[in-house]
């Protein structure tokens, strides 16, 4: 279509002012500047942010003389891995992963039941009484763990489940129950309705339609929500820490904020511990994490 | 008030190519120009180079007599009127026009008589402390009018700014926005897609194609002269029909040959575009408006094509025969919205055009019958197969001769 | 059920089923939460009204062998508002709140902001290492910053000293407990911008690109645009973002129980430090429990703002 030429060009002089080349040179060159400004501050908050975290790592890594050296050694060269060595064979350190691995898993598959339960009462039904527990849900952010303690400390020291993880199972279930909840009624308002309806239309049962077309497509949320209580209750600390009273029975975190000993700290090993409790944390949400990140505020900017 | 100017204006986004490719337009002061073209073509890219949303790749865009390739939007004193208004959400109608002058640091007191005057002008008054969200469709519309308007810029830009309307609130706006740039005779650049719009509203109408100017022209003349098959397809409503034909002498006159239809074409067209003689015995491509056919009457001698008819629509004031007729359609890929290429839509056979024919409105003529249409062969258009291009009138009395 | 029911006549059998069909599924939103709410109820309401009830008695180490506590009345709240030491945790707490509320949202903004207008490589690489940051776990983001400012190996100590900020040579940060919360805020700081970042971000990438034009060509500059449009419009998103950060910061445990060794000195009492050494070093489980109602009941403000704007926005529906 080259060839066909605009039919009446406008006849514009160019200016003499200023070639319009110099001036896009001009315009490019001060953007550039900007540019360059700008990602180089984005490289200066990467630094910050991400220095703790290499840290660690680094320091993991370090012989001994190189941790235990005033001037620091930026790199971990040369690299070793008897801190890690060291860790693992440190007391405790397989049977409190193994309980971590216990009542996390108790937790997830409890809390996501029940809690797909509840999230489907809530985003597939209208009854009276729903706000209300919606604002029940919602209200257990103000109760803090630390106040919560107290009471569930003279309740299971009556009924004997101190110092087992039966009694830590139950009492997770306080911060993790309610957030699967909202995150999962979330997921499931997103699946719309209509698709379970046109299922019901088509002859399925609402069971049927459920099983059918709501679970299948809610899936990754429910992925996700598990994860995400994966997450919380791996991290936990205060309860284990109240609760569980022999180190055979306490978890990884316990494990690992009671590596100070009355010598001082091993810097080395309790870094590599550290390395290791983050692990499957920072795997598992690397994996979620777009999923996860706006369950709390979604769609709350509205043009 | 300003004159914007074009010049050798570019603009790629990445990849190579060319989402504005060389533009040259002039708008003069006060001038009301529409950009128009298929969707994707480039318009709303060349307006944001002029409001300064978009860097430009080459070129120069003047605003008065300055050079504003590298103002920021703020210093280049135009207004802009979106597509979906960009109304501030959370500010009332009042707060949305007088952001601009707090911007500009007006004094309170011409603030407030500026906003209220334009608030009066447009209807405004009793919804000034209202937010966005509790206006209907049109009154949203006036209000971003309004904020534009209120800035007294050198220059209105507006971007489809009717096409979030339905039909008959865009028909009754149209009139509006043209009265309203008539009272303040702004510069203004509007870009639509709809040739409709575009025809009833600008002084000057800018046809683009693929980032490529095409013409620029005022309506009735890119309706009368279309420069090249492009603009031919898409100036007019219902289209133009095109249709490939065999230029032949026969004896002393110059005949088209239509399928098996022989259409003489009268001395004085021929005459006024000595270019036809190259063509003879060539291809070329014919165009014929919808009211350049009609029911042929007594006389034999007349140009006739028949056809059969496949539809009629009724639209009241005139009926549309859709009539299918032995001939070859045109079939290039720039033509858009052209009534003979349509016809794979319709079961017609190898060699078949359909033809859109504007009739009287009490037309007897149905579905089934054959009919002869009657081609004033005066008000034909000529273009050349290879490039395009019309094969034009030469210069002085184009005009006339077409609208004659 | 189906024998008995097939010897009604048939309108009157019409009529049973879908009656019995309406019950059940009237009943079955309950039936579904059912389990949630004893639950709840379980290890959350009882534990809440048993905390009520302990702040009215005095329970100690006599009444945890006896499971039974004595009714005092408003003996412990009587007790605790008459404590000094109480009012200054109260307002140590506030302070520290408030700082580290500011903190987190002020930088969290700031690095959306930067965010945006980042190329695309350090966009993912900034992006990458707030998740990463994120993800840390509290205890192990604790054990690191408690590393990084150790008096004798840390890295701060060094860097400081080279910067000429001054001898930090074996600087013992938890000597002071400004410099110690000092450190604490960084932790929580530096964990928390990343969920405020990346949302704001997320809230960012929402603002319609046409209105920041309109702005602009309104003749606004950034900073205006800023204040004029983003931020209005992020307004929602901002309540429930401080809301959150006020609820987490202000129950803040772990950081300042780790970081200094599971015995920190009166200077570093918070209230939830102050509740839980009460209870459980102290054995005064009564006095603890007062403390957390008044906690308990200063967070009510914050979550009813949060829950008010998840209403307003629509989450709650
Ligand atoms: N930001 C961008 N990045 C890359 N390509 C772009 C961008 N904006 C537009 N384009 C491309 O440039 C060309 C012209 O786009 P433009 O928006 O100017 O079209 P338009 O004529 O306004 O179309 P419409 O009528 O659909 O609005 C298109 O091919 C489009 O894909
Ligand atoms: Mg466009």
């Amino acid at each position: 279509m080259s060839s066909v030429a605009p039919i009446a060009p406008v006849p514009v002089a160019p200016t003499t002012a200023r070639p319009a080349a110099v001036a896009r040179r001009r315009l490019r060159r001060g953007h550039v500047a900007r540019r360059i400004g700008i990602n180089l501050l984005g490289l200066a908050v990467f630094t910050v942010m991400i220095f703790p975290v290499y840290w660690m790592v680094a320091t993991a890594f370090k012989p001994g003389r190189n941790i235990q050296d005033y001037k620091p050694h930026w790199f971990p060269a040369p690299a070793t891995l008897s801190n890690f060595t060291n860790a693992v064979h440190r007391p405790y350190f397989w049977t409190d992963v193994k309980n971590s691995l216990i009542i996390v898993s108790f937790v997830v598959v409890l809390s996501l039941t029940v809690a797909f339960l509840a999230a489907l009462a809530l985003s597939r039904f209208r009854f009276y009484g729903r706000t209300a527990f919606i604002f029940l849900i919602l209200g257990t952010l103000m109760v803090p763990l630390a106040a919560l303690i107290i009471p569930l400390y003279i309740t299971l020291s009556r009924v004997h489940l101190i110092n087992t993880l039966t009694g830590v199972i139950a009492m997770y279930m306080t911060f993790v129950l309610p957030f699967s909840v909202w995150t999962l009624q979330g997921f499931m308002r997103g699946v719309p309705r209509e698709l379970e309806e046109a299922a019901m239309v088509d002859g399925s049962t609402r069971f049927g339609a459920f099983v059918r077309i709501l679970l299948p497509l809610v899936a990754p949320g429910l992925v996700a929500t598990s994860i995400f209580a994966f997450i919380q209750a791996w991290n936990e600390f205060i309860i284990a820490y109240v609760f569980l009273h022999d180190g055979s029975k306490q978890t990884i975190t316990v494990w690992l904020a009671s590596f100070t000993n009355l010598h001082g700290t091993d810097w080395g090993p309790l870094m590599a511990g550290a390395t290791l409790t983050a692990l499957p944390v920072v795997v598992f949400f690397v994996l979620i994490q777009r999923r996860i990140a706006f369950g709390l505020t979604a769609g709350a900017v509205r043009g | 008030m300003a004159a914007i100017q074009l010049v050798h204006v570019s603009k790629e986004y990445g990849g190579g190519a060319l989402a504005v490719n060389d533009l040259n337009l002039e708008i003069a002061e006060g001038e009301f120009v529409v950009l128009v073209g298929p969707s994707g073509c480039g318009k709303t890219t060349a307006l944001r180079m002029v409001a300064g949303l978009e860097e430009i790749t080459d070129g120069e865009i003047r605003i008065g007599d300055r050079v504003v390739n590298d103002l920021a939007p703020r210093d280049r004193d135009i207004a802009m009127v979106f597509q979906n208004y960009a109304l501030y959400p959370h500010k009332t109608v009042y707060e949305n026009l007088v952001f601009g002058l707090r911007m500009r640091k007006v004094p309170k007191e011409e603030r407030r008589r500026r906003v209220e005057e334009i608030a009066r002008i447009l209807g405004l008054e009793d919804m000034l402390q209202r937010r966005p969200a509790q206006l209907s469709g049109g009154q949203r519309q006036r209000v971003a009018m309004g904020r534009a308007i209120v800035r007294e810029p050198q220059a209105f830009l507006m971007d489809e700014p009717l096409s979030n309307l339905d039909a008959k609130l865009r028909v009754q706006m149209r009139a509006e926005i043209a009265r309203i740039q008539q009272t303040l005779a702004v510069t203004t650049l509007y870009v639509t897609h709809d040739q409709v719009e575009a025809m009833t509203m600008g002084h000057r109408v800018a046809v683009m194609r693929g980032g490529v100017l095409q013409q620029v022209d005022t309506p009735q003349r890119l309706y009368d002269s279309p420069g090249n098959l492009f603009v031919a397809s898409f100036v007019g409503s219902p289209a133009m029909n095109l249709l490939e034909v065999v230029l032949e002498r026969d004896g002393g006159t110059l005949v088209c040959r239509v399928g098996d239809t022989d259409l003489e074409l009268p001395a004085d067209t021929v005459g006024r575009r000595p270019a036809l003689e190259r063509f003879v015995g060539r291809h070329i491509a014919v165009g014929i408006r919808p009211e350049a056919l009609s029911e042929a009457g007594e006389d034999p001698d007349a140009p006739r094509l028949r056809g059969r008819v496949l539809l009629v629509e009724a639209l009241g004031a005139e009926s549309l025969a859709h009539v299918e007729v032995t001939g070859t359609p045109l079939d290039r890929p720039e033509l858009v919205d052209v009534a003979a290429s349509q016809t794979h839509l319709l079961p017609v056979g190898e060699r078949t055009a359909t033809l859109l024919a504007r009739l009287e409105h009490d037309t007897g003529v149905r579905p089934g019958h054959i009919v002869d249409l009657a081609v004033d062969t005066r008000r034909l258009h000529f273009f050349d197969l290879e490039s395009g291009v019309a094969i034009a009138a030469a210069a002085a009395p184009v005009t006339a001769a077409a609208v004659g | 059920m189906a024998v008995a029911e097939s010897e009604f006549p048939l309108v009157s059998r019409r009529r049973r089923r879908l009656s019995g069909r309406r019950v059940a599924s009237a009943l079955a939103p309950y039936a579904l939460l059912a389990p949630a709410a004893a639950i709840i109820g379980a290890v959350l309401g009882y534990p809440l009204y048993l905390l009520v009830r302990l702040s009215f008695e005095k329970y100690g180490l006599f009444e945890l062998v006896r499971h039974h506590g004595t009714w005092v009345g408003l003996g412990n709240y009587r007790k605790i508002f008459h404590d000094s030491q109480f009012w200054h945790v109260v307002l140590r707490t506030v302070v520290f709140t408030a700082v580290n509320v500011t903190l987190t949202m002020v930088l969290g903004t700031a690095i959306a902001l930067l965010i945006a207008r980042l190329g695309r490589f350090m966009r993912l690489l900034l992006t990458t290492a707030l998740v990463l940051v994120w993800a840390t776990p509290v205890v192990v983001a604790v054990n690191i910053w408690r590393w990084m400012v150790d008096y004798e190996f840390g890295v701060a100590n060094w860097t400081l000293t080279k910067l000429h900020f001054g001898n930090f040579v074996h600087h013992d940060w938890f000597a002071s407990s400004l410099s110690g919360f000092g450190v604490i805020t960084a932790v929580i700081v530096w964990g928390a911008i990343p969920f405020v970042a990346i949302t704001v971000y997320a809230g960012l990438s929402q603002v319609p690109q046409e209105l920041i034009e309109a702005a602009q060509i309104d003749g606004a500059r950034a900073w205006n645009v800023f204040r004029e449009v983003t931020l209005p419009l992020l307004k929602p998103i901002f309540i429930i973002l401080a809301s959150l950060s006020i609820i987490w910061d202000f129950q803040v445990f772990n950081q300042v129980w780790i970081m200094l060794g599971e015995r920190p000195s009166p200077d570093y009492y918070l209230m939830s430090i102050y509740a839980f050494v009460e209870s459980f070093r102290i054995n005064e489980y009564g006095l603890g429990s007062a403390i957390a109602v008044v906690m308990v009941a200063m967070m009510m403000v914050a979550t009813l703002v949060y829950i008010r704007q998840m209403v307003k926005t629509g989450e709650v529906r």
